[in-house]
Order: structure tokens, then C-alpha cells, then sequence
């Protein structure tokens, strides 16, 4: 809940001992579309940092480089203080199994129960968990998001605000470090991307993590980052609190609060 | 995850069923191509194999037993062919039979045949060489029937015109029908017979007479000085021969007559027809016959009037006095 | 230019569907293996197909059957009928039929399914979530369609035979152990063999060609749609290039 300190443009962050994320000087283009462009960023622990920028700026290109689904051109990306550039793919998993991340379209499997897709992520070969544990850790979480009633059906009986439940249950399986949300309440209702935001939020505080949080939502943004990162033209713009951004005049920054 | 075991179960039904069907399959092809089964080695050689080739089916009197394992050319007129025979047919096969060719149906694949020789030979083992009969092939099989049928049609065309011929001819059709002239032919022959028997005897008669003459036995002698009737006596006892000789050749050939004709009557040949068309030949047969008959009675009339002839009946009467007394 | 251009997609498409094959085969047989996700693939590939395979070469048995009966009279051969179709299903309308069939498919769905997938984010999801997505996807979808192409082509031949059956049934007369007898007496391990062997390779072409296409399908529900389409008509063609190759291979190796 604390207010992080305003930090001027494009200053490197200072690098702490409790920054579970570190971004440096990172590039990326499809072809000739230059979506990232010496952009920095430090997530510290317990902190939600919310990524604001307009469709098709980078934001999911951003947290797709950070996972290792993609690779950037240029730059160093540290998470959980290994660079994850020099990791190995055994390295890569183990590091992925302490983050969560929760896709836009929530990525459910379409040919499982919710009860197989939040199992899933319990396949790791170095998880060992009795199927009676996995079933007690399943019904924990579904519990959690409030759908404890739903976990034998299929993804597509289900509505878009439940999906999204369920997507975050899966994604607060293994009791993740950091979560990154990706557009988490983009084609959801206002009252129900609500919902999920205020969801977010909690479990956010009954899990204890870290959060970087990719959106072009407001309402969201508002409700979940302590901290707002503007990234416009590849790079980042401005940051800061809420109440602080709407209260810069730059009209790149002011466009969003109109 | 409930349904799972379902689908397992489902997915094995499904996956054996195929593998017992490829097993199954496999089986029945491999069962004519003996992969599955103990056999044994014989071999044949041939002039030509005719298309023959690996895997064509080997049948002893029909049943299949094995399958064609290896050709091979040993010289440009020899090939040999490897059979794989059933090891169940080896108590069957003896080392006489004969191997040939043949075709399964009138299109169907080149098969070798195994004929049994009949003669109780060893059986064969294994390895050992089979005699062959050289096949006849489809081309010279026809070749023959072609031939064979040409001479069916000549000998058709002229049976028919003998058989025309016959039909049309009243003269055989009368002759078959002739009842009389078989019994006819019969009194004659026995009376033919009768008269040569009664002319041998009387010829034996007459040649003692002439030698008891000669030697001038009795009363005789002196008669006998008398030439003229010495010459009459042995005119007319040469003309008794020639009859007698007549009536043989005559009796001979008529005896070949009826044999011919027997036989030109059952064969149905020209030549009888043509001999029997002649029906006036019968009458004169007849005729000739009674003359015969005739000319016989006349010469034991002769002779009958010779015995009482006052010269001679004193031999005569000596003559039943010995033949009395023995 | 546009020519060229083809040809470059061409060959820039025929290189990545290469190396995505050496990657099935450098993968495929690593461990962890996903014997569990094999399974149900095989049981969705290979059973669920079962119905539509059995339809349609219980069809091409019987039409072949009656097609070819006309021309059979004519040459006085009808008793030949048995064995010329069954050399015809089990040599070459069996595989292919059933690998077209199959690819029509599977093929579309293993497209449609991986490129929603792709779209969706899934595959991320499952890169994320610590499963090789190649490995839990595409290994198992294409060792699936391997495996269960030919039990399909064994079962579908049978059918189809049983079809001919019915076929030569209808005008004639004969009893299914005569006409069991007459097709296999025609048929040898070299009409069998070849045509079970190609089985495998249109299996693993209709899987790996969907896996690739649904793979790299492109974002948006157009993507999925040309991946699953593209996949069906890439895999057919592929099926007769392998045919043909096939029918080559067995006659240099002296099989025909």
C-alpha cells in the first residue's frame, strides 16, 4: 500500500535487493514496427505495477519477453534475479512455476474440465502431490475466486467473468511470487470487470505477491496498481501514482484520463 | 477424468481388433505362401517356364501344397524350379511323379502340378529332383484340335455320302431283307458237301478197280485187253476229278462269298453293294448249284449202271465179298 | 515477381514444415513422454474416426464391386470380380481412401484445434504453466495419427471387403467363404506390406502437416480457419505424392 516515490523519466532504477523484476534498456520490432524501445522498469516485491498504454503499443509484447515467450532484441530483463536470457529451458520452467501469468483471452483448455486445467500446472514432474492434495489445492482456489461449484464443467459452458475466475484460480495454483495480468478485464462488462478487478486486488493480498498488471482500463488500473507505468512509443513515458498521472498536463499522458 | 478408463477401453477394442485382423490377414496370405508351416525342398526342370514365378501355388492332384520358392536358369534349355512342399504331403509324394505346368482356371496365375507316377516308387525327399512332361502349351494344344477337327470334317463329309448311298440303294435294303437266301445258301453248301464226299468215295472205288485192272486180276484182265474201253474208263474217271476238283474250288469260293458278304453287310462297304446289286449273279449261283447237284446224280447213275454191267460185275461182286469177310 | 514470390513462400513454407519434422523427431523421442495425452489422442484420433472411415469404405467396396462387374462380364472374368477388388481395396482404395478420409479429418481438426490454441493463447498458457507444448501437442497428436492410420486402413479394408461382399451379392451369388477364399488367394505380402508401410507415412504426414499448420496459425479466427483448410489440402496432396512415391519404391524393390 505504500506510494512509490516519483521517479524521473527514463532514470535507471536503482537496483534493490527486494526487485523481484528488473528491466534494462529493453528493444523490440516486428519488422519495421518498432514496439519497444529502451524501455526500463523495476517491479519490488509486494508491489502492483500497472502498465497503461494504448492497443498494439508493446504492453503484451512487454510481459511475453519478461515469461520468455518471446525474445527481445536488445536489452536485459532479470526476473526473480536471474536473467533469463542465460537460463537453460529446465531453468526457464522453474522459474515460470513461481510466476503467474493471466492471459487476456484467459487461455483456458478448451478440451478439459476446469478441474484438469487447474491441474495442469501441478504436471511439473518435480511437483509431488497426491491427487488427494491436488484435488484439496483445487477446490482451495476455485474457492477463493468464488466458483467452487463449477469445477467439472467445461471452459465453454462457462461466462466470460467466470472464465477469467478461473483463469486467475489456475494461475494462484502454485502459489506464484509475481502474477502478470494481461488485460485482465479487456471484453468484460464494466460490472463484472469490476469484479475481477476487486478479485484481483484480494488475492493479490491473501497470496502476497507482486503484480505487473497490462491494461488499457482505467477503472482497473485505478482499482489494482499502486503504481502506473505509461508506455508510449516503446518506452516509458511517465509513472506514478493514480492521482498523480491524471494530474500531469503532458497530452500523451492526459489522453488517458479523458 | 471419469471418462477416461472408458476411453482406454474403447481405444484397446479398437486397436487389438485392427491387430487381430492384420494377425488374421497375415495368416491367410502367409498360409499359401507356407511362411507358417514345415516343407520341404523339391525341384523339376524345365525347358520353359512359361511365366511361371516365385509364389505361384504347387498342387498335387489338385491340392494345394506348396508354392514356388526359386527359379532358376541352369543352361539356355534348362531351368529349374524350386518347390516348397508341405512336410504333411511327404508320406504322398513319390520320386516318380511328374511335375507340369498348367494355368489355374482359363486366366488365372501359372501353376505347377504334381502327378503321381502309380508305380510305387520311394517317396521323395528332401531336395530330390522331380520328373517333368513337357507341358502342352494353349497354342499347340489348339494347333492339334485344329487339325483333329479338319479330319473330323473329312470323315464326316464321307460318312455321310456311304451312309447317303447306302440309304438309297434297294438292292442291299433287299438283300438284308431276304430271308431265303441264307437257307439256300445252306441246303447248297450241305449239298455241295454230300456230293464231293459220294464222289471221293467213288473215286477211291474206281482207282482200286483200275489197279486191280492193271494188275489183270480174274476175269478182268482179259476184258481189260480191250484198249478202247480202258481209254472210255480213264476219260471218264478224269472228268469225275475235274468235277470233284470243281465242286471244291466252288464250295471254296463260295464260302469266301458269304464271308464277304457277311463282312460287307456288317462294315456296310461299296464294293459288297456293288457285288450284291447284282441280284441275277444269286439265280445263277443257284443254277449252277443244282447243275452241280444234277452232274453228281447223273455220275451215281453212271456208276450205279457200271456196276451191273454184265463185264464188270463178277469185280464188283468179288469186291462185296471182301468187304463181307473183313 | 509475383511467380517468384510464390515460390518463395513455397519453398520458405516447405523448409519450416522440415525443420518443424525435425523437431518432432528430435523431441518426440525424449522424455517425459505424454503417455497419457497419447492415449486420448489415439482414442480421439483413431477410434472416433472409425465410424466415418467404415462408412465410407463400406461404400467404395460396394461401388467398386458394381462398377467393375460390367466390364468383368465382358471379358467372361466375373468370378475374378472377388479378387480384383480385393487386390484394388487392399493395395491401393483401402490406404488412400482412408488416409483422404482421415485427412479431411483429422487433419482439419488438429489444424483448427492448435490454431485456436495458438490464437487463444493456450500454447503460451501451457509453455507457462511448465509442459513443453510441442511435446504435450504435437508429439502426441502426431504419433496418434501414425499409429492409428493404419488400424484404421486395416479396419477400413475389412469393411470395405465386406462391402464388395454385398456388392458381388447383388447380382450374383456367393458365399462369403468363397469370396473369402478367392480374395485372399490373390492377395501375397507384396500387395499387403506396401500398403500397410505407406499407411504410416500418410498418418504421420496428415499429423504432422496439421500440427504445423494449426502451430503457426496466424492471430484471428480467419487464422484458424485457413490452417485447418490449408491442412487438409496440403496433407491430401502430400498423401498422393506419397503414393506415388510408394508406388515407385515397391516397384524398384520388386514388389509389383
Amino acid at each position: 500500500m505504500t506510494t512509490a516515490p516519483i521517479i524521473e523519466q527514463r532514470s535507471i532504477p536503482v537496483v534493490s535487493t527486494d526487485s523481484v523484476i528488473e528491466i534494462e534498456h529493453l528493444y523490440k520490432t516486428f519488422g519495421d514496427n518498432t514496439v519497444l524501445a529502451d524501455f526500463s522498469l523495476v517491479l519490488r516485491k509486494g508491489e502492483n505495477v500497472a502498465v497503461l498504454g494504448k492497443s498494439g503499443s508493446g504492453k503484451s509484447v512487454l510481459i511475453k519477453c519478461i515469461i520468455g515467450l518471446m525474445r527481445a532484441d536488445k536489452g536485459s530483463i532479470r526476473l526473480l534475479g536471474q536473467d533469463i536470457d542465460n537460463l537453460d529451458h529446465q531453468e526457464l520452467d522453474e522459474i515460470r512455476s513461481r510466476v503467474g501469468f493471466l492471459f487476456q483471452s484467459n487461455a483456458l483448455y478448451d478440451s478439459m474440465t476446469v478441474r484438469e486445467n487447474l491441474e495442469f500446472p501441478l504436471r511439473r514432474h518435480w511437483i509431488k502431490m497426491t491427487s488427494a492434495e491436488q484435488d484439496a489445492k483445487v477446490l482451495e482456489v476455485l474457492s477463493n475466486v468464488g466458483l467452487a461449484h463449477a469445477v467439472d464443467m467445461m471452459p465453454a459452458e462457462l461466462s466470460g467473468g467466470m472464465r477469467k475466475r478461473i483463469a486467475l484460480a489456475r494461475t494462484l495454483i502454485l502459489d506464484p511470487e509475481i502474477i502478470f495480468y494481461d488485460e485482465p478485464t479487456t471484453g468484460l462488462d464494466p460490472i463484472t470487470g469490476k469484479g475481477i478487478s476487486k478479485l484481483i486486488r484480494e488475492m493479490g493480498e491473501k497470496y502476497n505477491t507482486s503484480a505487473l498488471i497490462i491494461s488499457h482500463d482505467m477503472n482497473c488500473i485505478r482499482m489494482t496498481a499502486d503504481r502506473i507505468i505509461m508506455l508510449i512509443d516503446g518506452t516509458c513515458y511517465a509513472q506514478g501514482s493514480y492521482e498523480e498521472l491524471k494530474l500531469n498536463n503532458d497530452p500523451k499522458v492526459k489522453q488517458f484520463f479523458e | 477424468m471419469t471418462k477416461r478408463p472408458i476411453n482406454n477401453l474403447k481405444l484397446g477394442i479398437f486397436v487389438l481388433v485392427g491387430l487381430l485382423l492384420l494377425i488374421f490377414s497375415l495368416y491367410m496370405i502367409g498360409r499359401d505362401n507356407n511362411l507358417f508351416g514345415k516343407n520341404y525342398k523339391l525341384t523339376a526342370r524345365f525347358e520353359n517356364v512359361q511365366g511361371l514365378t516365385v509364389g505361384n501355388n504347387v498342387r498335387y492332384a489338385g491340392i494345394q501344397v506348396g508354392t514356388v520358392k526359386k527359379i532358376r536358369i541352369l543352361n539356355d534349355t534348362l531351368i529349374e524350379v524350386a518347390m516348397l512342399i508341405d512336410v504333411k504331403m511327404k508320406q504322398y509324394i513319390h520320386k516318380n511323379d511328374i511335375v507340369s505346368m498348367s494355368t489355374d482356371g482359363l486366366m488365372g496365375n501359372r501353376i505347377l502340378n504334381i502327378t503321381a507316377s502309380k508305380d510305387g516308387s520311394l517317396l521323395a525327399e528332401d531336395g530330390d529332383l522331380l520328373a517333368t512332361k513337357k507341358n502342352i502349351s494353349t497354342d499347340e494344344m489348339l494347333e492339334t484340335l485344329d487339325k483333329t477337327n479338319r479330319n473330323i470334317a473329312v470323315i464326316s463329309e464321307e460318312l455321310k455320302t456311304t451312309v447317303l448311298r447306302i440309304n438309297s440303294s434297294a438292292a442291299i435294303w433287299k438283300l438284308l431283307n431276304e430271308t431265303e437266301l441264307p437257307d439256300n445258301l445252306r441246303a447248297s453248301v450241305l449239298s455241295i458237301r454230300h456230293a464231293t464226299g459220294r464222289a471221293d468215295e467213288m473215286v477211291k472205288d474206281l482207282h482200286s478197280i483200275i489197279a486191280d485192272v492193271k494188275n489183270g486180276k480174274g476175269s478182268l484182265g482179259a476184258i481189260l485187253t480191250d484198249t478202247a474201253i480202258a481209254r472210255n474208263l480213264e476219260e471218264a474217271l478224269l472228268k469225275i476229278q475235274q468235277v470233284g476238283d470243281h465242286a471244291t474250288a466252288l464250295v471254296d469260293e463260295l464260302s469266301k462269298l458269304t464271308a464277304g458278304i457277311k463282312e460287307d453287310i456288317n462294315s456296310g462297304n461299296g464294293t459288297a453293294h456293288a457285288l450284291l446289286k447284282d441280284s441275277a449273279l444269286v439265280i445263277k449261283l443257284n443254277n449252277s448249284l443244282s447243275n452241280i447237284e444234277k452232274g453228281t446224280d447223273g455220275f451215281n447213275q453212271n456208276m450205279e449202271a457200271l456196276k451191273h454191267n454184265f463185264l464188270l460185275r463178277g469185280y464188283f461182286r468179288k469186291l462185296e465179298k471182301q468187304k463181307r469177310k473183313q | 515477381m509475383a511467380l517468384s514470390h510464390t515460390w518463395q513462400q513455397f519453398l520458405d513454407e516447405t523448409g519450416d514444415i522440415s525443420r518443424f519434422t525435425r523437431r518432432f523427431f528430435l523431441q518426440g523421442f525424449k522424455p517425459r513422454y505424454e503417455i497419457a495425452e497419447l492415449l486420448r489422442q489415439c482414442y480421439i484420433i483413431g477410434y472416433k474416426s472409425l465410424p466415418l472411415v467404415g462408412l465410407t469404405g463400406f461404400i467404395m467396396g460396394l461401388v467398386l464391386t458394381m462398377q467393375l462387374r460390367p466390364s468383368l462380364i465382358s471379358y467372361g472374368a466375373e468370378s475374378e470380380l472377388p479378387a480384383m477388388v480385393g487386390i484394388a481395396i487392399v493395395r491401393e482404395i483401402g490406404p488412400v481412401i482412408t488416409a483422404l478420409i482421415f485427412a479431411g479429418k483429422i487433419g482439419s481438426s488438429i489444424g483448427a484445434e492448435l490454431g485456436s490454441m495458438k490464437v487463444t493463447e493456450q500454447i503460451d498458457a501451457m509453455e507457462v504453466s511448465g509442459t513443453n507444448p510441442f511435446k504435450y501437442l504435437v508429439v502426441t497428436r502426431v504419433l496418434a495419427a501414425t499409429l492409428m492410420l493404419p488400424v484404421l486402413v486395416i479396419l477400413g479394408d475389412a469393411i470395405s471387403l465386406y462391402g464388395s461382399y454385398l456388392g458381388v451379392n447383388i447380382r450374383g451369388i456367393t458365399s462369403f467363404s468363397l469370396f473369402f477364399q478367392q480374395v485372399f488367394d490373390a492377395l501375397s505380402f507384396s500387395d499387403f506390406f506396401p500398403a500397410l508401410i505407406k499407411s504410416y507415412f500418410f498418418g504421420f504426414a496428415v499429423g504432422i502437416i496439421g500440427c504445423y499448420k494449426g502451430f503457426n496459425s496466424s492471430k484471428g479466427t480467419e487464422g484458424v480457419g485457413r490452417s485447418a483448410n490449408s491442412a487438409v489440402v496440403v496433407s491430401s496432396v502430400l498423401i498422393f505424392i506419397i503414393d506415388l512415391l510408394a508406388v515407385q519404391i515397391t516397384d524398384i524393390l520388386g514388389f509389383n
